[in-house]
């Protein structure tokens, strides 16, 4: 489990391949001639009230980024502050740290939460709580936050997935049918690996194979017509589609022009973001983009400097990138960790686990820009200002700018109830 | 003199014709009264005598002694009376002191007179409303309560306007809407009512306090102070059995209102202080602190100004005329009942009445009300929302409400800051359209997911609907429009982008009235396109990113005053035409960074 936290290695192959099929199941793809015709049932069936926003990128920084020294700093308690030096945002009410200054630029579109507090403190459970709004127990696994955004909110392109995640992080689909769990990209620049058809064939030769193999399982799957037997059947039918799609380019952050690659910075989260507004723009519903390397228990400020290098870049870049495209009015992007880290500085020049009033920064058309909630005392440990905000209840303010029935009860398959925010309380403060 | 005053009091005045040459003389009853007239004309065993001053009564002719009976026989058989109901214009005509036209509401008539020849000027006024009468203790005669309402209040709350103790009687407060309520059916103006004008009974006219100052024919019928003279106070307190008794229908007046009009008698049966409120039009408004009557002042302010449209279904030139937009504002019910749309009064939430809305929109906005003449006034605005602040009722709530208070905040919602507006704004915009359409109907939805669109309701039971081609969209042809013209009306938000959609097909959806939102995102949309579409009034938000849009668009998109985001990244439009549009556009998100050019 550690290596995802710490660095964003790309999946191992069988581990893609298991993941794939679970994600491709769900991959309904428009036949041929565009002669599909959406479920109406479906289409009537969305939230109880207007939705403010459609999409959501979720930058999930794993590992617990110091919030100090990124989203929430602290300019009049030098004592815990550190090295860290604070600065001005186009918000009055937004200060950053000096390390996300291009990120300053965008705070009239953005609000900062300086209140999340959570009841975890090891990165698993914490970051399970995060993105399920659930606590991790033995008995079941609970949806990602994404798979419950697919589950109620239903997919507008029929032809790609509505939940991918680039980068790493477990978080699947739950107890939820497998199609509503994300579909894994493990490095943003090879896109969605083996979905092309090869080289040495052609389209004829290919779908005579296809043909062939269909003949020989046609008595086996005539014999035992069950649920799991065509699940396999619809693999290998999805699969040949998506191979065929013309959305299929969204995955390929390639065609971009080399000026788009530099916007987001050419490390591996800025390219992932990249195709993160790709995938957006191709009405994916769900995106998380995982960066690696916050666990900073010692070294901190050097390295939180480094990897904001990054985030600055790619954040600032994504949300220009948005807006220009007219984009961001109907996407929340989120950047939060599953919790943050101590004010004190231990005497590795380092920070601990600390799951109190750490950091969410939400930007987007559903946020009301300029928006700062919560604050601390000077020693950074008591909450002086708001309420405090849980896992659950980011979740719920995210639900409710998507429009989602925050109360819709699934049931998981021992018949216990579940909600896509286990009761939060949404934050009405950060919405516009 | 009493009874013979009472009994011309009960009867019905007629007009006559003097074509027949028929001397005056007395004519008498057998209790020994008398009065001086000429007979004029008969209907049956009615005969209607005219007095010297030209005042018409009609006497039945079992009322009479013999001797005049014989005389009537007499005179009838010679021929020398008409048969029949003298017109009113035989009489101008022929009498040297005829009555002046504007003495109308003394001019009484019987109920079976034929109209034709009434005033021809037509008379806007709607019959007053036809309260349901129950017989006494009736399950539908008691006043619903709502749930959070406390019922004894809701009892005294009927008349809606006690005096407080010690309060001197106001006329407009107190004594008029009692009249209203239980008088005004038969004593009010003049008014018509299918096809017919429909006179006041006994010429008695109850509405105004002019009116009633001035009686009838008979005379006045107040007399300031002393109640035991006032005919008004009399008819009211007789006994239940009595004929004179009043009101003949409903029960007596309860006791507390027949003590207010005794009350409002002796203090010297006078006007309100104000005059009733400041005169504008043919309606008065209230003063601060008054509650907004509807009869009063919301009525005659839509006679004035809405009814020309928005009035009862009449019959002209042999059509029928409809009122606009199927909506009628003739009556509290039908004002509350809105149109096929739904309700345009939404009560205690003026932002969220259409009512409001319309007629608070700027004077060159297309929807306007009323489309025609200047802008109600902004006092009138005010008493619009005071009106539906206070509850759109159709008597006037007990307390006045503040115009100037903030909003309601529905539960959940935070109030504060720029943004809460803007976006409250828009939401009532959506919800102000969403009433105006029906929802969408199946068969329009299988239409239009013929084509490949999703189309998805903003919200649960939200008739407004979002159409858009996501799925194999380099498919979608200008065709794919035709198959959401059935539900064009319910489209606020259309995603076209990545179509092959050109300007064809958006001259297509120039049609589309209640878009908001369009994306023509990385379609082969041009100039003429915009051209098109310049015509949709409601459009806030058009992405024109990677399209052929020119500069040649600009001057088109800045007549668009209702935009608040363009978006034209990888368009044709430049710097320099970004720059035009934004000087003509000062409050618009117009958006081209060319620090990142594809």
């Amino acid at each position: 489990m550690k290596t995802s936290f710490n660095s964003i290695d790309e999946l191992g192959r069988r581990e893609f391949i298991a993941n794939a099929a679970k994600a491709c199941l769900g991959v309904g793809l428009m036949p041929m001639a565009g002669a599909y015709i959406h479920n109406s049932i479906k289409a009537l069936e969305p939230g109880a009230r207007p939705a403010s926003a459609r999409h959501i990128i979720y930058l999930n920084m794993a590992g617990a980024m110091s919030h100090l020294d990124t989203f929430g700093p602290k300019p009049d308690a030098p004592a815990i502050q550190g090295p860290t030096k604070s600065i001005q945002t186009t918000a009055d009410d937004i200060i950053l740290s000096e390390h996300l200054p291009e990120v300053a630029k965008h705070a009239h579109n953005s609000a900062v939460i300086r209140s999340m507090v959570t009841s975890q403190g090891a990165h698993e459970q914490a970051s399970y709580l995060m993105h399920t709004s659930y606590l991790k127990r033995g008995t079941i696994v609970h949806p990602s936050f994404g798979s419950w955004v697919a589950k109620l909110s239903g997919e507008i392109n029929r032809t790609i997935p509505m939940n991918v995640k680039i980068g790493g992080g477990s978080h699947g689909a739950g107890f939820l049918e497998s199609k509503y769990g994300p579909l894994p990209i493990g490095n943003p620049e090879s896109g969605l690996a083996n979905s092309t058809m090869a080289e040495h064939l052609d389209q004829n030769h290919f779908q005579s194979r296809i043909d062939l193999a269909s003949k020989m399982n046609s008595t086996f799957t005539g014999r035992f017509p069950q649920k799991q037997v065509r699940a396999y059947t619809d693999l290998y039918r999805d699969a040949v589609k998506l191979m065929r799609s013309e959305d299929l380019n969204a995955f390929d952050i390639e065609q971009e022009p080399e000026a788009m690659h530099e916007l987001y910075g050419t490390s591996n989260f800025g390219q992932g973001c990249l195709l993160a507004r790709r995938l957006i723009e191709n009405q994916v519903r769900y995106v998380e983009v995982t960066r690696g390397g916050w666990d900073t228990h010692d070294n901190n400020f050097e390295r939180v400097a480094e990897n904001c290098s990054e985030i600055d870049k790619a954040l600032s870049g994504l949300l220009l990138d948005l807006e220009v495209r007219g984009l961001l009015k109907e996407t929340i992007v989120v950047l939060t960790s599953e919790f943050g880290r101590t004010p004190n500085i231990n005497p590795r020049d380092g920070r601990d686990h600390w799951p109190y009033y750490y950091t969410a920064f939400l930007a987007g058309g559903a946020i009301k820009g300029g928006t700062s909630f919560g604050d601390t005392d000077e020693i950074g440990r008591n909450l002086s200002k708001d309420k405090p905000v849980k896992p659950e209840d980011l979740n719920a303010t995210l639900a409710y700018a998507l429009g989602l029935p925050l109360n819709d009860v699934q049931y998981s398959p021992s018949g216990r109830p579940f909600t896509v925010a286990h009761n939060g309380d949404p934050v009405q403060e950060v919405l516009s | 003199m009493g009874k013979l005053k009472l009994t011309i009091f009960g009867l019905f005045f007629l007009f006559s014709s003097v074509s027949a040459v028929e001397p005056f003389r007395t004519f008498t009853t057998p209790e020994g009264q008398s009065v001086v007239g000429k007979a004029v004309g008969y209907k049956g065993t009615l005969f209607i005598l005219m007095n010297q001053q030209g005042k018409m009564m009609q006497v039945g002719f079992d009322a009479l002694s013999a001797d005049d009976k014989a005389y009537l026989l007499n005179a009838v058989n010679e021929g020398r009376i008409p048969q029949g109901v003298p017109k009113r214009s035989e009489i101008t005509s022929a009498t040297s002191n005829s009555e002046p036209d504007s003495d109308m509401s003394v001019e009484m008539e019987s109920d079976s007179m034929t109209v034709a020849d009434q005033d021809e000027t037509k008379i806007l006024r709607p019959p007053p409303t036809k309260k349901p009468t129950f017989r006494n203790g009736s399950f539908f005669s008691h006043r619903p309560v709502a749930l959070d309402e406390d019922p004894h209040e809701v009892v005294v709350d009927i008349g809606s306007s006690i005096p407080l103790p010690g309060e001197p009687i106001d006329f407009s407060r107190h004594v008029l809407p009692i009249f209203e309520e239980r008088c005004n059916t038969c004593h009010s103006s003049p008014h018509e009512k299918n096809g017919k004008t429909i006179n006041p009974k006994a010429g008695v006219v109850l509405d105004d306090h002019a009116s009633i100052i001035k009686g009838n024919a008979s005379g006045s019928i107040v007399e300031a102070g002393k109640p035991e003279d006032s005919i008004i106070y009399e008819v009211i307190t007789l006994s239940e059995d009595d004929d004179l008794f009043m009101p003949p229908k409903g029960g007596p007046l309860d006791s507390e209102q027949i003590d207010i009009i005794k009350r409002w008698i002796i203090e010297g049966a006078k006007e309100s202080a104000d005059g009733g409120g400041v005169m504008v039009g043919t309606g008065t408004l209230p003063r601060d602190d008054e509650p907004v009557s509807f009869d009063r002042h919301i009525m005659p302010l839509f006679q004035d100004r809405c009814m020309e449209c928005h009035a009862a279904p009449y019959v002209n030139n042999g059509r029928t005329i409809k009122p606009r937009a199927g909506l009628r504002l003739d009556t509290h019910e039908s004002v509350m009942k809105g149109n096929l749309d739904g309700p345009i009064v939404e009560s205690g939430n003026p932002e969220e009445s259409t009512l409001y809305y319309v007629v608070t929109l700027g004077e060159d906005e297309a929807e306007i009300m009323p489309p025609k003449g200047k802008p109600l006034s902004d006092d009138q605005i005010v008493m619009i929302k005071r009106w539906i602040l206070e509850g759109a009722l159709a008597r006037p709530a007990k307390f006045a409400a503040d115009p100037n208070a903030p909003p309601k905040v529905k539960k959940g919602l935070i109030e504060s800051g720029e943004n809460f507006s803007v976006v409250g704004k828009n939401d009532s915009l959506l919800s102000m359209l969403s009433k105006r359409v029906t929802s969408v109907s199946n068969a329009g939805l299988k239409d239009a997911m013929k084509s490949g669109a999703l189309v998805t309701p903003l919200a649960e039971r939200h008739s407004l609907v979002r159409a858009e081609f996501s799925s194999a969209a380099s498919l979608v042809k200008d065709d794919a429009i035709d198959s959401l013209t059935k539900i064009k009306n319910n489209i606020s938000h259309l995603d076209l982008s990545k179509t092959k959609i050109t300007d064809q097909g958006l001259n297509k959806i120039k049609g589309f009235g209640n878009l908001t939102w369009l994306s023509l995102r990385n379609t082969l949309a041009g100039d003429r396109g915009i051209e098109a579409i310049s015509k949709l009034q409601h459009l806030k938000y058009l992405n024109l990113v990677g399209t052929a849009v020119t500069d040649r668009s600009v001057r088109t998109l800045s007549s668009m005053k209702g935009l608040e985001e363009i978006y034209l990244l990888n368009s044709k439009v430049t710097e320099k035409g970004v720059e035009n549009l934004r000087n003509a556009l000062p409050d618009t998100k117009v958006v081209l960074d060319t620090l990142i050019l594809n």
